[in-house]
């Protein structure tokens, strides 16, 4: 695990349920206890590290311990904020009488499907980006699977989408300079009107614009590409529970990870049944579980695995935290390689 | 007549032939870049009309530098009025 926190961006992902937060709060308390400051980020929309920590925590960077800060990004704020610029920016332009009209149009960007998921994602690139500076680790607490999985993949699409978006540009303002050509005696003349070319000057300092924005936004997402495709950056680990579903949603998530090339450090199986919890009941629920064991140790081989217990309380302030962490050490105190059963 | 008028027409000749020359090259030229300009104005205010696109958070941000040319944009669409209910600019 020492190899882990030597990285500087860890995810933590994972089915709805598997215990995703309580992981990356222990990893995150151990990795401070160590001497690195660490931020921990909640991405999930419904928050629950305040709630692990026992202490409000909101869309600021908050104190939690020593080396320790934790964060939950507020999708609607950063939002908020994106659309607020915009209309500012809009009004410089346009007379006063259209404040209205604009207002109403943007309102509708605010709803469409997708900001959400650009709002966040923009706030988590701007973090991987500048919180480097800040901290010395950066612990993401990923909402469930799918939606993780489809926020790694956005800076990928979002440039190739931007990219074409330049091209479109390029090819226009090539074909501008063509169009110069044939009006350049002209222009030093009369003004007989010329298709498209009393609009030039305008246009050159609106293409300088345009390309600038689009310019920025394809460096922030190249960047934020970069960085969580290098091994020695990124690691992403997946949380699931000895059960059906867990397993076969973690292949799923496994086949997209190695897709987008996203480095996966290993596995951690949580909840499994204490082996002295007694009855009947939870007997049979070993037997079961047993099965799983098995299946997932078959099925991800090549993964480095840490097995943890079901504890007999509610995951509940730093103290339990700490304690999910000692068992997390003790598995990777020898070769990680090798998973030992516990 | 002066010679100094006679240079004048004889410009004005040379300025017309290649007017006549020109003009149709420049035409397609400019009707070329007047439809990837058309284009890159789609994209960005798709989600308007009720095309979905996955990057409205980013186009938003381009569309104020673009308003200016919404109103020639959408007439040359071959929308008389503008399209989109909570924006009219005529």
């Amino acid at each position: 695990m020492h190899r882990l926190f030597d990285r500087r961006i860890i995810f933590v992902g994972g089915k709805g349920g598997v215990g995703k937060t309580t992981i990356a709060g222990a990893l995150a308390l151990m990795a401070a206890d160590g001497g690195r400051t660490t931020l921990l980020v909640s991405t999930d929309p419904a928050h629950s590290l305040g709630d692990v920590f026992d202490m409000p925590i909101g869309n600021e960077e908050t104190p939690l311990g020593p080396n320790l800060s934790g964060l939950e990004i507020d999708p609607e704020a950063e939002a908020e904020r994106h659309i607020a610029t915009v209309k500012m920016s809009m009004k410089s332009l346009v007379a006063p009488k259209m404040y209205g009209a604009i207002d109403r149009q943007i309102e509708l960007a605010r709803h469409s499907p997708g900001t959400m998921e650009a709002a966040l994602l923009e706030r988590m690139a701007d973090l991987m980006v500048d919180a480097r500076s800040r901290f010395d680790l950066l612990i993401f607490d990923t909402a469930p699977s799918g939606h993780t999985i489809r926020l790694l993949s956005l800076p990928e699409l979002m440039a190739a989408w931007i990219d074409g978006m330049m091209s479109y540009r390029d090819r226009s303002r090539r074909l501008g300079e063509v169009l110069k050509v044939f009006s350049r005696d002209q222009s030093k003349e009369d003004g007989f009107g010329m298709i498209g070319g009393s609009q030039d000057e305008p246009d050159d300092s609106r293409d300088g614009r345009i390309k600038e924005i689009l310019m920025t936004r394809r460096r922030k997402f190249h960047r934020a590409r970069e960085l969580l495709t290098d091994a020695s950056t990124t690691a992403f680990l997946l949380v699931l529970n000895a059960e059906r579903l867990p397993i076969l949603e973690s292949k799923k998530t496994l086949d997209l990870l190695s897709k987008f090339n996203v480095p996966v450090a290993g596995m951690i199986v949580n909840r499994l049944l204490p082996p002295d919890a007694g009855g009947d009941f939870l007997r049979e629920r070993r037997l079961q579980e047993d099965e799983y064991r098995e299946e997932i140790d078959q099925t991800f081989a090549g993964l480095r695995r840490i097995y943890l217990h079901l504890l007999p309380h509610d995951v509940h302030g730093v103290e339990t935290l700490r304690e999910i962490g000692e068992a997390m050490a003790e598995q990777l105190g020898g070769a990680f390689g090798a998973a030992k059963a516990p | 007549m002066k010679w100094a008028d006679i240079k004048e027409k004889l410009r004005w000749c040379a300025y017309l032939a290649s007017e006549a020359y020109n003009m149709p090259y420049r035409s397609t030229v400019a009707r070329a870049r007047r439809e990837q300009d058309d284009l890159f104005m789609l994209l960005i205010f798709s989600e308007m009309m009720g095309i979905p696109n996955p990057a409205t958070y980013y186009t938003l941000e381009l569309q104020p530098i673009m308003l200016e040319r919404f109103h020639d944009w959408h007439t040359r669409m071959g929308m008389e009025h503008s399209p989109l209910d909570g924006f009219r600019c005529c």
